[in-house]
């Protein structure tokens, strides 16, 4: 790794003042994503902010919904007791991200601010209407996580700006979910595509209620499937209406071919993995 | 040129006051800067695991760690686990089940294994599975591995 400053502020405001003083801050949470771009030379900092000296920025709150800190580890979701009774496709998510070793370090905040289309954490947080706290010099806004995510590794930060908490609203507790994460190996991968669906049906009449599909992996960011949503809202999911939302999925995605798949094999997995997500989904009734 | 930083850290029980560059990483402080090798360095981005140590309680790739972010830490590495010339019952368990070929992942394999037992006394198998799943391993097949995670947790019972 090239050399770099190492500023470790106790407070926002310091933080601010770091990333202010420096051309090319920054910002540390995790490190499992930063330090491998830096050794690679992809990334160059002039100067690392550690934030972890900062309090309150690492807790797990729910008051009407959830609120996270920007820094509670990937583990910490992974292993919540009060994660797993509310949101168990939220853990089930973050148990997908690396390794033990490497969810014992990354954190939330982290794995959003990287903004991979692949994004473990960023594919349900969307399902699941999340909302990011954005801390600046000028004080902070709330922006919805569909509006987070600029292109591949870019987000809609300034220079200056600090993702500082993760809020999920309530109404999708009502739903089951899944998340499946398609790949080579069983683990220590990146998703080739990633599904996240939650799902509120009828567990008679499997009249569906509410539906969010997130796909990760197929588009510049990580997105949600509305046309395939609005198709699904209101009918009785039969093996045909779920065939058609999933094909009506596969149509959104924008997928690239690269050296995990090509777009066309990309389109094919949506299909296959958003039919037997919902149809998992309706047959087990719990996640 | 950047500024140095003094950290303290304690590595396996003992005190260490030491200057460091802002980009060393802390496989690189304990393998250089305090001489304990037995933490290896397979890939030095986080995927193979051989470079496993407990740091504040927690498995972590060291090679993804910052020697500056470990200031006030306490650390434990495979020389940290053995007492005098008593073997760790892990230790103990991974030699008798023959779960050592070259050696190289062994002492990544074992911190791990020590995490997982520490947190989940009776893991299943898929437990076992799914908790070393970021550690590699090119020699055995894994097969002996787990085995010795098995014996290793019926050892601390």
């Amino acid at each position: 790794m090239k050399s770099f400053e190492y500023i470790r502020p106790n407070s926002m405001g310091e933080a601010f003042q770091a990333l202010g003083a420096y051309d090319n801050p920054f910002v540390l949470a995790g490190g499992t994503d930063l330090l491998v771009w830096m050794k690679r030379d992809v990334h160059v900092p002039e100067c690392v902010v550690d934030l972890k000296g900062i309090p309150d920025l690492n807790s797990i709150r729910y008051e009407d919904g959830f609120r996270f800190g920007a820094l509670t580890t990937v583990r910490e979701v992974e292993t919540s007791l009060l994660v797993r009774e509310k949101i168990p496709t939220l853990c089930e998510a973050a148990g997908s991200l690396g390794s033990v070793q490497i969810r014992n370090r990354a954190t939330i905040g982290g794995n959003l601010c990287n903004a991979s289309p692949a994004a473990d954490m960023a594919a349900i947080l969307l399902a699941l209407d999340a909302e990011v706290t954005v801390a600046s010099p000028k004080g902070e806004k709330m922006v919805p996580l569909n509006e987070f995510f600029a292109g591949p590794q870019q987000t809609v930060l300034a220079k200056e700006e600090v993702l500082s908490e993760i809020t999920i609203p309530t109404a999708t507790e009502a739903c089951k979910g899944v998340y499946l994460k398609h790949g080579p190996r069983k683990a220590m991968d990146i998703g080739t595509v990633n599904i996240a669906i939650l799902l509120d049906a009828d567990s008679e009449s499997h009249c569906c209620n509410q539906i969010r599909i997130s796909l990760g992996a197929v588009a510049p960011t990580p997105m949600r499937a509305g046309e395939a949503e609005a198709l699904a809202q209101g009918k009785t999911l039969t093996p045909e209406v779920i065939r058609e939302v999933a094909e009506t999925a596969a149509g959104e995605a924008n997928p690239i071919s690269d050296f995990r798949a090509s777009a066309d094999y990309r389109r094919e997995l949506i299909k296959g993995l958003v039919a037997k997500g919902i149809s998992k989904i309706l047959e087990n009734g719990r996640t | 040129m950047e500024k140095k930083h003094q950290i303290h850290l304690i590595v396996n029980g003992e005190l260490y006051d030491l200057l460091v560059r802002p980009n060393r990483t802390l496989a690189d402080l304990i393998r250089n800067d305090i001489g304990l090798t037995g933490t290896k360095k397979g890939c030095d981005q986080g995927d193979c695991g051989a470079c496993t140590v407990l740091a504040n309680g927690k498995v972590v790739n060291s090679c993804l760690v910052l020697a500056v972010e470990m200031d006030g830490a306490s650390v434990i590495t495979i020389e940290g686990l053995q007492q005098g010339h008593d073997l760790h019952p892990v230790q103990e368990a991974f030699v008798e089940k023959g779960a050592i070929q070259c050696g190289f992942c062994t002492p990544g394999m074992i911190m791990t294994t020590k995490a997982l037992l520490d947190e989940n006394p009776c893991p299943s198998q898929a437990d076992i599975k799914h908790y070393l799943e970021g550690n590699l391993c090119r020699c055995t097949g894994y097969v002996k591995i787990i085995d010795a995670v098995n014996k290793a947790a019926d050892l601390l019972k």
